[in-house]
């Protein structure tokens, strides 16, 4: 389903982010990545999604190289991927519904969406992933009325909505407290399962590494440590993952700073 | 043998810590301080003397003359209510002039707004062409522009309306765009993601989030040109100010202070209402 083959990422400011990474995930999967920070698990979901532009490497989706696309080609193959981050950005002012709804825009081209209308049938199909999440109640709901964890799980509905085959979450319980950070564990497991989504999850909670997924990917320096079916995975390299590489941290920080500069 | 040091051969044996260092520069620094406030006061008190130079600022004049205005208010009492049924027509033309130029102005100013928002412009060119035209039209005031529209089409409320159109464009268009540049981007760029459009983005994401605000700004706006629209009429572009004015050459000073009571009238229940509204929109 996803596959990234040799993929690369460099920075403007020379910094090697992402060295040669091959990665694959299959639909009904949860593969969970593990890594310090600056390790590259973000710029990994970033550059799968194509907000950047890899330097080198390949995306397959399916039958799909996303790297080679772009503009409305580009639009159109990420239809199928969806991506739910630490901060879940929903529209304050509209409803929960609304808010789900808007994932299928993609989708429709019309008038009627071009000035903030949506379709009848996608509201409906709205209701069901509002209730595949379990917040249908809160359907007439304002977004912004939310708390966090019911926030990340419209977050989820609105990318079901989408209807995609790969889900890409980066740090969805973040900002969660251990029970909400639970439930939008499972409910990932269970849409990975149910739905077959292909669900490439970056986290920090080792524990919740341990207990929903199938694979546990661990990157360090911008290169996999291990990609192993969770069982497999020793806490001793887990806690490898997060010894700090003095010269690469420095090197970082030193990219870091003449970005800044460089910016400013 | 005597060892002969001396202060300063001393001070620069011994290394300066950090500390006392810094509390050397802080002295200078509260030193230039208290020098910049100094001169700081003073600038602001030539600035405020300056201006009673300029304005020519004789308080005994005003204080001489004060018989003039009482002579006058004594003239415009009591108001002369038979005319009211007169001054029905000028208030509603008053209010609709500002209507009017309000609802003109939040028309042309949305779309100027997106091309002047530094955040979703669609090209550098854009901008600038947009940031050019909303400072234009708030640059110039609304009685200069009810002077060129009174030229192009002639007395009445039109004018007026357009007078208060262009400028509220100027007026409302930056702060739209201020709106818009402040607003926060993640949840546009969380649609962007799904694979929305241009347009379905303005429309699904960035239209709800900014309309409270946007709505709230119109409403004062109404407020603010409905004072304007008053003052219009003093040009010829029609409502009550244009009757203020003719009574007021006519010596018809029973009229005026009828008139005055109305506009106190418009005035406080346009305010109230728009702050009404306002708090209702937050």
């Amino acid at each position: 389903m996803l596959r990234v083959r040799s993929l690369s990422v460099r920075y403007p400011n020379g910094r090697l982010v992402l060295d040669g990474l091959n990665l694959q995930v299959e639909p009904g999967e949860l593969v969970v990545v593990l890594g310090g920070n600056g390790s590259g698990k973000t710029t990994l979901l970033h550059s799968i999604a194509r907000l950047l532009r890899p330097s080198a490497g390949e995306v397959w989706l399916g039958q799909t190289d996303l790297c080679k696309l772009d503009g409305e080609a580009l639009r159109q193959a990420r239809l199928e991927l969806a991506m739910i981050s630490q901060h879940p950005s929903l529209i304050r002012r509209s409803t929960v519904l609304t808010n789900v709804a808007t994932g299928t825009l993609g989708r429709h081209h019309t008038w009627q969406t071009a000035f903030g209308g949506l379709p009848r049938h996608e509201l409906d199909a709205a209701h069901d992933h509002l209730a595949q999440v379990g917040l249908v109640h809160l359907a007439d709901q304002r977004a912004g009325t939310l708390s966090g964890g019911q926030k990340q799980r419209v977050a989820i509905a609105r990318a079901l909505a989408q209807r995609p085959r790969v889900l890409l979450a980066d740090e969805p319980v973040a900002s969660l407290d251990p029970e909400a950070s639970e439930e939008i564990m499972r409910l990932l497991q269970n849409l990975a399962r149910s739905a077959k989504l292909a669900v490439l999850c970056v986290l920090h909670q080792i524990e919740l590494a341990y207990g929903y997924a199938d694979r546990v990917v661990g990157i360090r320096g911008g290169r996999i440590e291990f990609d192993l079916p969770r069982e497999q995975v020793s806490r001793d390299s887990v806690q490898r993952l997060y010894i700090r590489e003095p010269a690469k941290d420095d090197a970082a920080r030193d990219a870091a700073r003449d970005a800044s500069r460089e910016a400013a | 043998m005597s060892i002969d040091v001396s202060v300063d051969a001393a001070r620069a044996a011994v290394p300066v810590s950090p500390g006392v260092r810094s509390g050397a520069v802080r002295s200078w620094g509260g030193a230039i301080t208290v020098a910049m406030r100094t001169v700081l006061t003073l600038l602001g008190i030539a600035v405020a003397v300056q201006t009673f130079i300029v304005v020519e600022a004789r308080p005994s004049d005003l204080i001489t003359g004060i018989h003039g205005m009482a002579d006058l208010v004594r003239r415009a009492v009591p108001p002369d209510f038979s005319k009211f049924p007169e001054t029905i027509w000028p208030t509603i033309q008053t209010v609709d002039i500002a209507l009017f130029g309000t609802l003109v102005g939040v028309i042309l100013a949305v779309p100027l707004a997106v091309l002047a928002a530094s955040n979703i412009t669609p090209s550098r060119v854009a901008y600038y062409g947009a940031r050019g035209i909303i400072g234009l039209a708030r640059a110039v005031p609304d009685l200069v522009w009810a002077l060129l529209f009174v030229t192009a089409v002639g007395l009445g409320p039109f004018p007026g309306g357009l007078a208060l159109g262009v400028h509220s464009v100027g007026m409302l268009g930056r702060l739209f765009a201020e709106t818009i540049e402040q607003m926060d981007m993640a949840p546009i760029h969380a649609l962007e993601l799904t694979g929305a459009r241009r347009i379905q983005v303005f429309t699904h994401g960035i239209v709800p989030t900014i309309l409270p605000t946007l709505l709230g700004i119109s409403l004062y706006r109404l407020d603010e040109n409905i004072r304007s629209s008053l003052v219009l009429g003093f040009v010829g572009a029609g409502g009550i100010g244009f009757q203020l004015l003719t009574a007021m050459n006519l010596f018809q000073y029973q009229e005026v202070s009828l008139l005055l009571i109305i506009i106190f009238v418009i005035v406080l229940a346009a305010e109230r209402m728009s702050a009404a509204l306002r708090e209702r929109l937050a």
